[in-house]
């Protein structure tokens, strides 16, 4: 697939608590926006993926979600669900379909209405009885916790990691959270799951990306730079790991074979991405990923955010958007998202947030916790 | 009423929940027992989850006994602790079983502020009944039954209720009791002063002392009055009391217990020589365990005064049914391949990918905090919530709620015991699972 797939345009709404609009407005922001950045006109679609993660109130329910709200019909579209990997996923069908020569031009849109739904958090899925009690944050804590008892990581590391992303956040006007934050106030917030304080964990956001995506052969037709798709990898693993006796809880298997399909794909090693949006649902769990993408080694992720190295002026910035963290997870949206911001910073329209002339990029969700991956790596074309 | 302490049943604990952990200890104590060989259970409340549902076939199924096990319920006055006992003896001695579990748990409802809140407990006691190596054998027994307006709770009311309670205490228990207890040495042709201890429950911290005067003995041969230190337990108390007098009692020793309700039951045993051996767990060493209360709010909400969130799915019936064996028998599987214990069942195996190469494997009730959270989120009633991935003695790896935990309990390396608790409510039933506690004494 590598080099056969180009991003031809992309759009992302404001991400946010956007009770002012809908679910299918949502997805009309970000197509629209994509529609003009790619200079095509919508007819000339061929096929389209949507990423969306919760069915229910909201919207989501399937593929006619993205069809009714666009009034994109008698065409094939797929709805992909695949936990917090989404829409990364999504993304990759698409780019599958292009590879396979199927289509020429695919739309990828994620979307996600959390806030409609009411409540905190997000809505706990499976077994009544096994494994009753967990949320979120409270399942990632368990990785997390394990790892502080195993590295002896530091609260005050992890805190490093919302300082830094809120402030990447800062400067990028769709953003959901765009204050900086201290790393007092990190560490004084209200505990949600231990070690996890409020500002440890990513918000729950509404949004919508898109992608217009089309064999790389044409890509020179439409008015901006492509960016080509170097490689993508998905690994789906135990959506169970608690049960897992044999599961060491330091990192994410998923991800390590996820980024090994992709920079395997893409011909690269780890040490050739110049900047990674990395799935930081949680500040362990940003440290804990750019150590199972082979950034560094186990252990020593969190030396990396010490040093100031993932920092939008480091050796290699991480989430320059402003992550889950700050820019907001809107779960089906998100990994469309981080692959418009790679786009974004690969074509050096990033502004303030710019990582400094960047060949290679990498969008990377994790979920589950750790049940499922994908990594995408884009660079310019 | 001197200050004292009181057992309150935690929020996901219920009659049923604390006679299964009771059953799961009287199996565990000394040599672990196999829970297969007894053919009988009997469960007696006054303050069961169920009105309708035969909550001794739950706690059966929990424990592991055979489907071949009979079972009973017994309730309508915390007389009914002791009838179970006695019925259970009656049938073993007549042969229907050849060992059988008796069961009594109460967590009674009192009206919050009022005279009784502080004299009631909640609690639970199991015994295990059979012919051979007994630690204490049945001499007599003796019962009377008259109709008699003291202790109610119309299947409309709430909270227990209390009639003319001096009057009820004298000529209702005393009396009752008094008679009971005194047929019952006759029978067993002891006189009052060879009794070494008679473990009278009591509707009161006086009364018990009144009733052995009338049968002839004296207050000082009563095994003390539990109400300062837990409380009345109801149908346990009479239980709870015989097992504080078998921590102490030498071979030949007369023991006598006995329970009211409309009437007296009265059970005469004498300790054999296999108890110096095994005698139960200290009742001290139980009630040590507790946890303080943090506030007069928390206890309310344990007695479901004030309402908890709880949000969740019912399981439905098939589902139920289904993984019975794997979420109320707790079994999981082990690979005859490469040995792998694991959990919830499967077909084919996590470690080494082998096909319907399983069995059905009991895992252990203890084991080892390997990764835990402290939960703020979760829609629960109270927070904060631990939970834990524990890794069982034995093999196999449990994600479980944490109960029964103080501030700093639950870290890497803790270890746990499991314990069959409420797990949630929803659309008009309650729905079980299990919990690990820590296990430290503290």
């Amino acid at each position: 697939m590598k080099d056969r797939v180009a991003v031809i345009g992309i759009g992302c709404t404001k991400f946010g608590d956007r009770f002012e609009r809908s679910y299918e407005e949502l997805i009309c922001d970000a197509a629209f926006e994509a529609y003009d950045d790619a200079g095509i006109d919508p007819a000339q679609i061929e096929a389209a993926y949507l990423g969306t993660y919760l069915p229910g109130s909201g919207g989501g329910k399937a593929a006619v979600s993205l069809a009714d709200a666009l009034r994109l019909y008698d065409r094939p579209i797929t709805r992909v669900e695949n936990y917090c990997a989404t829409g990364t996923d999504a993304f990759r069908n698409g780019c599958l379909a292009i590879a396979a020569g199927t289509y020429d031009m695919v739309l990828v849109l994620g979307a996600e209405k959390l806030k409609d739904r009411g409540g905190r958090g997000i809505p706990r899925l499976g077994h009544p009885l096994l494994a009753r009690g967990n949320t979120a944050p409270g399942l990632f804590a368990l990785a997390a916790n394990r790892y502080i008892h195993t590295f002896g990581l530091r609260r005050e590391t992890l805190a490093k990691v919302a300082v830094k992303n809120h402030r990447n956040g800062a400067l990028n006007p769709k953003a959901h959270l765009r204050m900086e934050v201290t790393e007092e106030q990190v560490l004084n917030a209200p505990i949600i799951a231990w070690p996890f304080g409020l500002f440890d964990c990513c918000p729950t956001t509404d949004g919508a990306a898109a992608a217009i995506i089309c064999r790389a052969d044409m890509a020179k037709r439409f008015p901006k730079a492509p960016v080509l798709v170097k490689g993508a990898g998905l690994a789906v693993t135990s959506g169970r790991p608690y049960f897992d006796p044999t599961f060491d809880y330091l990192g994410f298997r998923s991800t390590q074979a996820a980024a090994q399909q992709a920079y395997a794909m893409a011909g690269i090693a780890p040490s050739d991405i110049d900047f990674a949006e990395v799935h930081d649902c949680f500040t362990w769990t940003e440290i804990s990923n750019i150590e199972d993408l082979g950034f560094c080694r186990k252990g020593e992720g969190g030396q990396l955010e010490e040093e100031g190295q993932t920092a939008l002026d480091g050796r290699l910035p991480i989430n320059p958007s402003g992550g889950l963290k700050s820019f907001g997870h809107p779960i089906g949206a998100s990994g469309v998202r981080m692959v418009t911001e790679c786009v974004v910073q690969l074509r050096g329209e990033a502004g303030k947030r710019q990582v400094k002339d960047p060949e290679l990029g990498l969008a990377h969700n994790v979920g589950g916790p750790g049940a499922v991956s994908c990594v995408v790596v884009l660079g310019r074309g | 009423m001197p200050p004292g302490t009181r057992t309150v049943a935690g929020l996901d604990e219920d009659a049923l929940t604390m006679a299964t952990d009771a059953v799961l200890a009287c199996l565990g104590d000394a040599d672990p027992a196999d829970p297969g060989q007894f053919d009988a259970l009997y469960f007696a409340s006054t303050s069961s989850p169920y009105n309708e549902k035969q909550v001794a076939s739950v706690i059966a199924t929990a424990a592991d006994l055979p489907r071949e096990a009979a079972v009973a319920d017994l309730g309508g006055s915390v007389r009914a602790g002791l009838g179970a006992l006695r019925a259970a003896l009656d049938g073993v001695r007549a042969g229907s079983h050849r060992t059988a579990l008796v069961v009594a748990a109460d967590a009674r409802r009192v009206e919050p502020e009022s005279e009784l809140e502080p004299l009631v407990g909640d609690g639970a006691l199991a015994v295990a009944v059979g012919r051979n190596d007994v630690v204490a054998e049945l001499v007599a027994t003796a019962s009377i039954s008259e109709e008699f307006t003291y202790v109610f709770r119309t299947d409309e009311q709430r909270y227990l209720q209390v009639a003319e309670p001096r009057f009820g205490a004298t000529y209702g228990y005393a009396r009752d009791m008094g008679e009971a207890v005194a047929l019952a040495l006759r029978r067993a042709e002891l006189p009052p002063a060879r009794v070494a201890k008679l473990a009278l429950a009591a509707p009161d911290a006086r009364s018990a002392g009144d009733a052995a005067r009338r049968a002839g003995c004296e207050p000082g041969q009563l095994e003390p009055s539990l109400v300062t230190e837990a409380g009345l337990l109801g149908t346990a108390e009479p239980l709870v009391l015989l097992a504080r007098s078998l921590e102490t009692a030498r071979p030949g020793d007369f023991l006598v217990t006995g329970a009211y309700g409309e009437g007296a039951d009265v059970l005469v045993f004498r300790a054999t020589d296999r108890l110096p051996a095994a005698r139960p767990r200290p009742v001290a060493e139980r009630l040590a365990r507790g946890l303080p209360l943090p506030s007069y709010a928390r206890y309310l909400r344990a007695q479901a005064v004030l309402p908890g969130e709880s949000i969740g799915e019912p399981v439905t019936s098939m589902v139920e049914w289904k993984e019975l064996k794997q979420n109320v028998r707790l079994y999981g599987s082990r690979c005859e391949a490469c040995g792998l214990v694991q959990y919830p069942q499967a077909r084919v195996c996590l470690g080494c990918r082998s096909q319907d190469r399983m069995v059905d494997h009991k895992l252990a009730k203890r084991g080892t905090v390997f990764t835990f959270t402290i939960d703020n989120l979760a829609p629960v009633p109270e927070h904060p919530l631990p939970m834990a991935v524990v890794d069982l003695d034995g093999g196999g790896r449990l994600y479980l709620q944490v109960t029964d935990a103080a501030d700093g309990d639950v870290k890497v390396g803790a270890p746990v015991e499991l314990t069959f608790r409420r797990l949630h409510e929803v659309g008009g039933n309650r729905y079980y699972f299990w919990k690990a506690r820590p296990v430290e004494v503290r």
